[in-house]
């Protein structure tokens, strides 16, 4: 009879032992459970990997310490949660695999995204466009758009994306004349000493070399799209959605645009 | 009766079938007239990247394109896990024979790299580079296999990838001897197969990696240690990476410095070893223009460097016999700075070093930096 009521409580405590265990292991590993976002939560940090060598999205400031508009961006959405940001300085090349590694708990570098990795990492909306622009003279000229160019110069950095472009660009214009240029300073130059009707380049080049150059300005529309994105962890969906919020947030306040104009400088964009 | 409409139950779907099997959409993909390769320099090269390549026109394509820029050679990577990947002797050639078939078509010469462990091969949790010595004899039966199959198709093979670096090692710590004696396992196989072919050792990365650092070995260092091993009766010729990095190509060698004149240090030893009637073959190589890696150049300063540098093994390098560059064109964009290694875009756009690499080869001077040719 004792030997019953023992093996009765046993049972009892191993069931509730079984209970306590399945519900520590949903709390875990439950579908939509965010241990990312608990961790930044929870130790008031958010670690971040950047390459602090890509000014002006990236660089070290004089104490050493990482600057430039993608960092002030982290600080920005860390602000809106409350926390701080750590930043991890790595090489290029690493920075997604350190997210996927877990080494960190997101990216922010001016990378792009990159579908191949959807099954590795995850991808916030893009917050910055940096692909190919045309540039023409801020005062008249005779080019509007891509469908103006026939018969136009047209001015590349050589051997760049943008030369690529404006050689399949000839398919459609053959008179269309290329100069290419050593550099994308150079062909943008070509376009305000009005040697070039326009040129094709990077936005961020564009924006840079237009923002002290009166004599040129920026196409509305983006010619080949390379949007910057925040990568983060592929099993943090809470987190990618603070994150996604968060940017929604700062475009709408101005910030993302003024972090623009502080780096970048925009005077001369459409 | 009932046997009758049992005959016409059977014959009709027979039927259907045999019609679906002959009404087949066909290969539209024919490998075309032979060609050949015309250009001034004929060292010039390219290591094609057509092993993820799927469809036949891209592999055609490519070869044609090659062949249209003046390159004479390629190196293309057959890995041994493609062909036996799950068991000895499975022989899954389909890729392989159409690769070789339209690169014959075009008029190249090929160098096959090969390795890539499949994992019946291989203890599990290992990675695809990792080779034991166990195994040596039955990658030798893959060497042989494939050697006997290309028989007379074939400029040489180049024996493993890189095992100066830990990670093409298997993540293990790098080992000159155990590479040396994969060398020779192969290289008797090889021979047997076909005993005119070259055999190529080697195809180490530039590192200045010290001795017993956990990431890879100094390529100098790692050659002389394979010479002391007893490499030296196991391969015919020196396969070299000759990467440029931001140096430009006539920047002279030094053992302290990666750079494009690194090849000649590594001559050097060949010829310190006895070894000065081998060739060496630059089957990897070249500059990179991504706008942000650390170890890039300009656009503008590759192509010059580029054309410069096929120019430069044609006049100073008698002892190397091709100049095969990393890499023609890739299957999908990498999205990193590997993109920015290729002549020609995944969509077969061409690059302005495609072009001014096929003006060169038609006989203009090299490009100059700072004049860019107008088109």
């Amino acid at each position: 009879m004792k030997s019953l009521v023992i093996s009765r409580r046993l049972l009892l405590a191993a069931a509730l032992l079984l209970i306590l265990l399945l519900s520590w292991l949903w709390r875990a590993y439950a579908p939509g459970h965010d241990r990312v976002w608990e961790d930044i939560r929870g130790s008031g940090q958010w670690r971040v990997a950047i390459d602090p060598s890509f000014p002006p999205f990236e660089l070290l400031d004089a104490a050493g310490q990482p600057t430039g508009f993608d960092a002030e961006l982290a600080q920005a959405i860390a602000a809106r949660w409350g926390v701080t940001v750590t930043f991890e300085a790595m090489g290029f090349d690493g920075l997604v695999d350190a997210v996927y590694a877990g080494r960190v708990q997101g990216a922010i570098s001016a990378l792009p995204y990159q579908p191949e990795r959807t099954q590795d990492v995850a991808f916030s909306v893009p917050y910055f466009e940096a692909g190919l622009v045309l540039v023409l003279p801020a005062q008249g000229g005779a080019v509007q758009s891509l469908d103006d160019l026939a018969g136009k110069r047209l001015a590349v950095e050589w051997g760049s994306e943008g030369d690529v472009q404006a050689r399949s660009l000839r398919r459609r214009f053959t008179d269309l004349l290329l100069l290419p240029q050593e550099t994308p300073q150079d062909a943008l130059l070509a376009v305000a000493e009005g040697r070039a009707d326009a040129a094709l380049t990077d936005r961020v080049s564009a924006l840079q070399v237009a923002a002290g150059d009166g004599r040129i300005r920026l196409a509305p529309q983006v010619v080949v799209s390379d949007p910057y994105v925040v990568v983060l962890p592929r099993r943090a969906a809470q987190l990618q959605r603070e994150v996604n919020a968060a940017l929604a947030a700062l475009a709408a306040d101005g910030t993302l645009a003024a972090l623009t104009e502080r780096w970048l400088g925009t005077g001369s964009e459409e | 009766m009932h046997l009758r409409r049992r005959f016409w139950l059977i014959l009709i779907p027979a039927a259907a079938l045999l019609a679906l099997i002959w009404l087949r959409p066909r290969a539209a993909v024919t490998v075309g007239p032979q060609q050949t390769v015309t250009g001034i320099n004929p060292r010039l090269g390219v290591h094609t990247r057509l092993t993820d390549e799927v469809e036949e026109w891209k592999v055609r394509r490519t070869l044609e394109m090659v062949r249209e820029m003046g390159a004479f050679w390629i190196v293309e990577y057959f890995p041994w896990a493609y062909v036996e990947p799950e068991r000895p002797g499975q022989g899954e050639w389909q890729h392989s024979d159409m690769v070789m078939r339209h690169a014959r078509a075009q008029g190249l010469q090929v160098f096959a790299r090969l390795g890539f462990t499949p994992q019946w091969a291989r203890p599990k949790d290992t990675a695809p580079t990792y080779l034991d010595e166990a195994q040596y004899a039955a990658f030798g039966d893959y060497v042989f296999e494939f050697v006997q199959r290309y028989r007379g198709q074939l400029a040489g093979v180049v024996i493993w990838n890189e095992p100066n670096l830990s990670l093409e090692w298997g993540y293990r710590p790098v080992d000159a001897a155990a590479y040396t004696r994969l060398l020779r396992a192969a290289y008797i196989r090889a021979k047997e197969a076909d005993p005119t072919l070259p055999v190529l050792g080697g195809a180490l990365a530039p590192t200045l990696a010290p001795a017993g650092s956990a990431w890879g070995m100094d390529d100098l260092l790692y050659l002389q240690a394979m010479y002391d091993a007893g490499a030296a009766p196991w391969f015919d010729a020196l396969a070299v990476h000759a990467y440029g990095g931001k140096f430009p190509p006539d920047e002279p060698a030094a053992a302290d410095a990666i750079n494009f004149t690194r090849t000649e240090l590594l001559r050097a030893v060949m010829v310190r070893n006895g070894d000065a009637a081998k060739q060496v073959v630059i089957t990897e190589g070249g500059w990179n223009d991504h706008p942000r890696w650390t170890r890039a150049v300009r656009p503008a300063q590759r192509i010059a460097y580029t054309t410069r540098a096929y120019q430069l093994a044609l006049e100073r390098w008698p002892w190397v016999d091709a100049v095969a560059l990393w890499a023609f064109r890739y299957p999908a964009p990498a999205r990193t700075y590997q993109d920015y290694f290729t002549f020609v875009t995944p969509d077969f756009q061409p690059k302005a070093i495609y072009l001014e690499v096929q003006r060169y080869a038609q006989g203009a001077a090299p490009a100059p930096a700072a004049e860019p040719s107008l088109p």
